[in-house]
């Protein structure tokens, strides 16, 4: 099942990575991340006065012998790190060639696997028009084919709709988002990222475009059916109508960008075109995501 | 409006193309995509589905309609006809005559004729010559057989309305003398119709053919048509003639001035085409009386009227005879005569007097001067033959201006004397048995009845105070006539004996000088006003005055006809002409360009 999202030879790259918090975070089982909490690990955090209660074994018996006195010796615990995919399966995303929906699955599958080598623990929703829980949280580097398994299995289509994620975000525990998306859903997903800011998310807002809705590549008359609500419209692709739909699109990606900056999240735009290996070794390093 | 390229409207049929497009659905491929909202949604198609769909009403649809319409009109290439029909040759009639000056046209009639002259003179094409006749009291060439647009453009717009009437006869005749056999020529007259009559035969035709524009609209007119003033024993007045022209009632006020002092308001009521004689007294001393109408129509020349008032300085005139009232009568007519009645036995030459009537009696030696005689006695140097039974008597040429107005139909005479044999001088009035009334001009102006005036019913007839005058004007004409003349109508000045300079102030103040020695004919008497004729004779000044006043019925009735008699066309002369055009192609072709720009905005705004 893995093999047939990412590749073996790309897995074995991406063990080599890892995701990147620019602060502590404190998950419910022991990883490799630091905790805001104390905890048991080889990093020396502080001292403080023993008292009853407390583990005999963190007193510092060297302090005891010069100070006569029981300190205790407190570490910087390493713990998991809660990441949360937020993918966008919508009908706008089942679009471009190469399709956004697959390279989206497969994006999030890389970045999943990252996370799971590295013993973190990830939480997967796919969205359109409701978000849908990808189950129990992912731990470990075997739950990665079960993850796979499950990101593939969810269809693409429905209307995007970026404020029923709200409420799913606001039960995320400290740690770090990735929301995957191709921003064009007509509500904007402000509402969502302010979800992530007010849950104390870091991560990053992944907008991944078709190459041909980057640089439309046909112009003449033609009906235009909106991917998602069906909607249709006729129209005549000239140079100037061209160029005002990429105006619109540069437009809208500002927009994305501009918010996630506001709430502390990075921002990439990537095309499907991309390989995943040159998007995860190249862009998401470049944006501090992974390292 | 003619079309240069008709064959243009083949291109007509893209405008059901137009609108099958509207019916008809191009097949679109449906595209899907992302985010329908990103596209610009502007742009709303305004063709219809597959197959057909009902024609839906679009701005669009009916800017390019129009669009197509108008550029199909464009490449139709029209041109606006003259108005007329353009020879190589176009002889251009300008009527510059009084009833031009009207206003019922802005700014007048002579304007827009001006201005349509303008547009033919556009519409020449580069063979094309045109030659330009301003018809007034006289007609005057202003552009001769030219294609110089610029000059045929300075040269209409040169042209000034003078106060006289038209004499469309000479300019006809003038321009005929320009045609050379067998030129493609046309004449165009622009003008009211308000012309004189044709007095010269056009029996033969011209040689071109004429088309009369007409330029004017509105006969509502009144206008003062005479005025004089009537000097009796007991009184002076001033007789004015108003007349509305109009087919409105007006009422008008009549303003009446002495020597420029208000003397009195009159209103007047007129009715449609009525008219009304005004009677004013005029004070003794005053020199001339104008009546002005106040308020304003549109023809200003006739809105105001000057008599002289001052009776003309007399001349004395001796009547020698045995007793004959009916010639003294006639004679007393005139005004400026003063007349001196003596008995043959008390003659005595002398130089007093100007002219001297001889009634059967001869003097053994002729005055120098105008002298009237009738019937010598016997044996007198002007006597005739023996006496011989007349009956009727006529013209010996009807067209003679001394006996203008003297109709001889009913008039006989019993016996005259047979002048057939005398070297007087030239008959005028005679009979079948002889000659009646001699006239001659050398050495002196003199005139010699062969018959008893008592022994004819001529006296009795109008004719004869009529034909007195005549004889008396002809042989002693005024100084300076006191009447008044029409506009540029020669007046005729005789200078006093002993005058050292004469001079005729116009109503402009401009002055003329005319040479003292002679009988001079001043014709600069285009304004309308009263003219001073200053003569200095022994170091002073004498003045004497007339008046120029437009006094025209035909003029001031303003109406333009709506067709007017012209010439006949001789028929071998109509040649082939082609029409003018005035292209307006680039027009609409400008008209279709900004409806173009209109619906290319429409379109991008989604209209």
């Amino acid at each position: 099942m893995a093999a047939a999202l990412l590749e073996p030879a790309l897995l074995r790259r991406l063990e080599g990575l890892a995701l990147q918090v620019r602060r502590a975070v404190s998950g419910q089982m022991g990883g490799e991340r630091r905790s805001r909490k104390r905890g048991r690990s080889i990093e020396f955090a502080d001292f403080r006065n023993y008292t009853p209660g407390d583990d005999f074994r963190l007193i510092d018996w060297n302090a005891y012998a010069r100070l006569d006195r029981f300190m205790l010796r407190l570490f910087v615990a390493e713990e998991e790190l809660p990441l949360s995919l937020f993918v966008d399966l919508s009908g706008s995303m089942d679009w471009g060639s190469p399709n956004k929906a697959v390279t989206a699955r497969r994006l999030a599958g890389a970045i999943a696997y990252v996370a799971l080598a590295a013993l973190d623990r990830v939480r997967l929703t796919v969205f359109a028009d409701a978000p849908t829980s990808g189950g129990a949280p992912y731990r470990g580097r075997r739950a990665a084919a079960q993850l796979f398994a499950r990101l593939q299995s969810f269809p693409a289509g429905g209307v995007t709709n970026y404020e029923r994620l709200v409420w799913p975000i606001g039960r995320q525990r400290p740690g770090m988002s990735v929301l995957i998306t191709d921003g064009l859903g007509e509500p904007a997903m402000d509402a969502a990222l302010g979800a992530l800011q007010r849950a104390h998310q870091e991560g990053a807002v992944l907008q991944l475009l078709a190459p041909q809705e980057i640089t439309p590549d046909w112009s003449g008359d033609a009906r235009l059916k909106d991917a998602e609500t069906g909607l249709e419209r006729e129209f005549t692709a000239t140079p100037l109508t061209q160029s005002a739909y990429v105006n619109a699109l540069a437009r809208r990606t500002t927009e994305i960008e501009r918010a996630a900056h506001r709430r502390g999240l990075r921002f990439a735009r990537l095309s499907s075109a991309e390989p995943i290996d040159e998007m995860v070794q190249r862009t998401l390093r470049r944006i501090g995501l992974l390292g | 409006m003619t079309f240069l390229a008709p064959a243009a409207a083949v291109l007509a049929l893209t405008i059901p193309a137009i609108v099958a497009l509207y019916f008809l659905k191009i097949r679109r491929p449906t595209r899907i995509v992302p985010a329908l909202h990103l596209w610009p949604n502007q742009i709303r198609d305004r063709q219809a589905n597959v197959p057909w769909q009902r024609l839906r009403p679009s701005w669009l649809l009916f800017l390019q309609l129009l669009a197509a319409a108008v550029l199909v009109a464009a490449a139709l290439q029209p041109a606006l006809p003259a108005g007329a029909a353009l020879a190589r040759h176009s002889l251009v009639l300008v009527d510059a005559s009084a009833s031009m000056q009207a206003t019922d046209l802005t700014p007048s009639r002579l304007a827009e004729a001006r201005r349509q002259v303008n547009a033919v003179i556009d519409q020449l094409g580069p063979s094309d010559r045109m030659t330009i006749i301003a018809v007034g009291p006289t007609a005057r060439i202003v552009a001769s057989v030219t294609g110089d647009r610029d000059a045929l453009h300075r040269a209409v717009n040169g042209i000034r309305a003078s106060n006289g009437p038209a004499d469309l006869a000479s300019a006809l005749i003038l321009a005929a003398g320009l045609v050379r056999p067998g030129d493609d020529a046309r004449a165009y007259l622009f003008s009211d119709g308000i012309v004189q009559p044709l007095r010269a035969s056009f029996a033969a035709g011209l040689p071109f053919p004429v088309e009369y524009h007409r330029v004017g609209v509105s006969g509502e007119n009144v206008g003062l048509t005479a005025l004089t003033v009537r000097t009796s024993a007991q009184t002076r007045a001033a007789y004015l003639h108003v007349q509305n022209f109009g087919q409105q009632a007006r009422s008008v006020s009549v303003e009446w001035r002495a020597d420029g002092r208000l003397l009195d308001i009159r209103s007047l009521a007129l009715a449609a085409g009525q008219a009304q004689d005004v009677l004013l007294p005029v004070p003794s001393d005053a020199t001339s009386v104008t009546a002005r109408l106040d308020g304003s129509d549109v023809f200003a020349l006739d809105d105001s009227a000057t008599a002289v008032a001052k009776t003309p300085r007399a001349f004395r005139v001796l009547l020698v005879t045995p007793g004959n009232v009916f010639l003294e009568k006639a004679l007393r007519l005139r005004a400026d005569l003063q007349i001196d009645v003596v008995a043959p036995a008390a003659y005595r030459p002398s130089a007093a007097y100007a002219m001297t009537v001889f009634d059967r009696f001869a003097p053994p030696t002729m005055p120098d001067g105008p002298v009237l005689i009738v019937d010598p006695p016997d044996g007198s140097a002007l006597a005739g033959g023996k006496p011989v039974g007349i009956g009727r008597v006529r013209a010996a040429d009807a067209g003679d201006q001394l006996l203008a107005n003297v109709d001889l139909q009913d008039v006989h005479v019993a016996r005259s004397q047979d002048l057939r044999s005398s070297t007087f001088g030239r008959p005028l009035i005679t009979s079948q048995q002889t000659p009646l009334v001699l006239v001659r001009e050398e050495p002196f102006r003199q005139v010699l009845f062969g018959f008893d005036l008592h022994e004819s019913d001529l006296p009795l007839r109008i004719a004869f105070p009529i034909l007195t005058q005549n004889l008396s004007e002809w042989m002693l004409p005024p100084s300076v006539p006191s009447h008044s003349f029409h506009p540029d109508e020669p007046v005729t000045i005789v200078p006093e004996t002993g005058a050292t300079s004469v001079n005729v102030i116009r109503p402009d103040g401009n002055r003329r000088s005319i040479a003292p020695g002679s009988i001079a004919t001043f014709g600069d008497t285009d304004t309308t006003g009263v003219y001073t004729v200053e003569q200095v004779v022994s170091g002073k000044v004498e003045r004497s005055w007339f008046s120029v006043n437009l006094f025209s019925d035909t003029i001031s009735q303003l109406k333009p006809p709506d067709r007017l008699t012209l010439p006949p066309t001789r028929t071998a002369t109509i040649q082939a002409t082609h029409h003018g055009q005035l292209e307006i192609w680039p027009w609409i072709a400008l008209a279709a360009l900004g409806i173009v720009a209109a619906e290319w905005l429409a379109f991008h705004r989604g209209l």
